[in-house]
């Protein structure tokens, strides 16, 4: 980004969103901006499904507005398992690797979520080591956090 | 559920049927719209090599439009300085007619190579010299090159303007793919249902990657073919073995015919350059051949054919199906609409036979029909 001090770092409210998001938090403006060109925008009505239990994964989600719930299959049914809102993150791990997803998630409001597909994220961090390890590190942190919680038994959201 | 790996996507023989099906189908229609298949491949080829400076302008702070408008720049700009100053290298001062004068040259040479070899012949075997070979080919020549001129000039300049404007396109493909080509890609995704989103995300990526895998595979087939046309001319001292290389194999792009008039290029240069000395052009003629064999057979094969993950016989055995189908297009088009139609096929297949997928989007156009309707009385 050398020439990036040329550049206006006005944000768009979508942009702004994103940067409040603990993924992007630590993205310059004109870093937000090229992420942002990457992402994929998608709208969900309540209680529609994003992904499955067991499906493959092949992005990452950002609650942009509205809510979703996380649940598993246990043997005696459905048990959910946690809820997030704007400014979540799920479906990380799908960004990692190729493992299926660990349970479902539902809409629970009208909601409108960011998508970050996989083999554009893997992209950037061939093309781009800035952005790459900043993205990374957040991961990195975002995923401890949830060990950490699992550790110290409050286990609230899964690994999806 | 819907699981299992879509990298481990095996199509039975039903998707491959279909595929094959829809691949000669597409040739057939694209036959007609060879005006438009050239400057498409063209402004691909050219997509695929600006896209790495493109994203590193991209990085730098620029935005989408000044980085594509940039990189066009620079590299037609370079193009067209190369041009300029290769025809003012080649052309001598002041003679304005020269490129006349060395067409015509090389042609005289090529006949008299020709005249040559059918004299050899008839010194060789009788029964050809009692066929008057050389008079009744010569007859022939003469038949065909005195109205050449005005029987096929005037056609062939006026095919000649018809596909400039059409090649004049190639550069704007170029600089819109590289534009507008993100955003397209957005625009397809967002047409995609959300059932179906994430899949068709992989599919577009894959349709993306295939075509970029056999751009490169083209760009390595038209080195490791300049290297090998440039050594074998090189140690049979023809002139200009590297640039008669490079120049046959950009013609090699159209698998066969092709290779056939690089050849014949070749020959001519070869012929025409060492009048004193035929063992030259049979000795290009030689190289030339083999170098096509090596082509042909295990180059092609393995940098296209691997480069979209095709098995080497489907792709020598697709190549011919093209040419008989759809001739100069059906060879050029064959092998990347192949590749695309493949791996279409193959995710649509795994898709729409997703009984999860179904219904989960029956259910959220349910839903969908539900909220639009909430204070209807329907």
């Amino acid at each position: 980004m050398i020439f990036g001090f040329l550049k206006s770092s006005t944000l768009s409210p979508r942009q702004l969103r994103l940067q409040n998001t603990s993924l992007f938090r630590s993205l310059k403006p004109l870093e937000i901006k090229f992420v942002d060109g990457l992402m994929h925008e998608r709208r969900y009505l309540p209680d529609e499904i994003v992904f499955d239990e067991g499906e493959e994964g092949q992005a990452l989600y950002l609650v942009m507005s509205g809510r979703v719930q996380i649940s598993r299959t246990h043997s005696r049914g459905r048990q959910i398992v946690g809820e997030l809102s704007s400014g979540g993150v799920f479906g990380d791990l799908a960004l990692l690797d190729n493992s299926p997803r660990s349970a479902q998630v539902r809409a629970l409001d009208a909601c409108e979520l960011a998508v970050f597909f996989r083999d554009d994220f893997l992209a950037l961090m061939e093309t781009d080591a800035v952005i790459g390890y900043k993205i990374s590190l957040a991961l990195a942190r975002h995923i401890g956090q949830r060990l950490r919680g699992w550790l110290d038994g409050h286990a609230q959201l899964e690994a999806l | 559920m819907s699981q299992g790996s879509l990298r481990d996507i095996h199509s039975g023989p039903f998707v491959w049927t279909g595929i094959i099906g829809v691949t000669c189908l597409l040739l057939v229609l694209l036959e007609h719209m060879l005006w438009l298949v050239l400057p498409f491949i063209l402004g691909t080829v050219m997509y695929y090599i600006l896209l790495g400076p493109l994203q590193r302008l991209l990085r730098a702070g620029f935005t989408r439009n000044v980085s594509a408008t940039l990189v066009c720049l620079v590299f037609f700009g370079a193009c067209i300085l190369l041009l300029m100053a290769a025809m003012t290298w080649t052309a001598a001062p002041g003679d304005t007619d020269s490129w006349h004068r060395t067409g015509a040259r090389y042609l005289d040479g090529g006949v008299a190579f020709v005249r040559n070899t059918l004299a050899l012949l008839e010194a060789k075997f009788p029964i050809l010299a009692e066929m008057h070979l050389n008079a009744v080919v010569n007859k022939r020549f003469k038949a065909y090159t005195d109205n050449f001129a005005q029987r096929h000039l005037t056609a062939i300049l006026l095919g000649a303007a018809g596909w400039l404007p059409s090649l004049l396109l190639a550069p704007f493909l170029a600089f819109f793919f590289l534009r507008d080509g993100l955003r397209f890609k957005k625009f397809l995704a967002r047409a995609v249902p959300n059932a179906y989103f994430e899949r068709t995300l992989y599919l577009l990526h894959q349709v993306d990657q295939t075509a970029h895998r056999y751009f490169e595979g083209l760009l390595k087939l038209t080195v490791l073919d300049t290297i090998v046309l440039g050594f074998g001319l090189w140690l049979i001292g023809v002139p200009s073995p590297l640039l008669l290389g490079f120049v046959s194999a950009l013609l090699a792009w159209v698998p066969f015919v092709g290779s056939v008039v690089g050849c014949m290029m070749v020959v001519v240069v070869a012929a025409t350059d060492a009048p004193g000395n035929p063992l030259i052009a049979y000795g290009a003629t030689v190289v030339f051949v083999l170098a096509r064999l090596l082509d042909d057979f295990v180059f092609m094969p393995l940098t296209l054919g691997r480069s979209l993950h095709i098995h080497p016989l489907v792709t020598v055995l697709m190549i011919f199906v093209g040419g008989a189908l759809s001739g100069v297009a059906g060879l050029m088009l064959v092998l990347p609409l192949l590749g695309v139609v493949m791996v279409i096929g193959a995710t649509m297949g795994r898709l729409m036979t997703d009984p999860r997928l179904r219904a989960r989007h029956r259910y959220a156009r349910r839903l969908r029909d539900r909220q639009a309707s909430v204070d209807l009385n329907v």
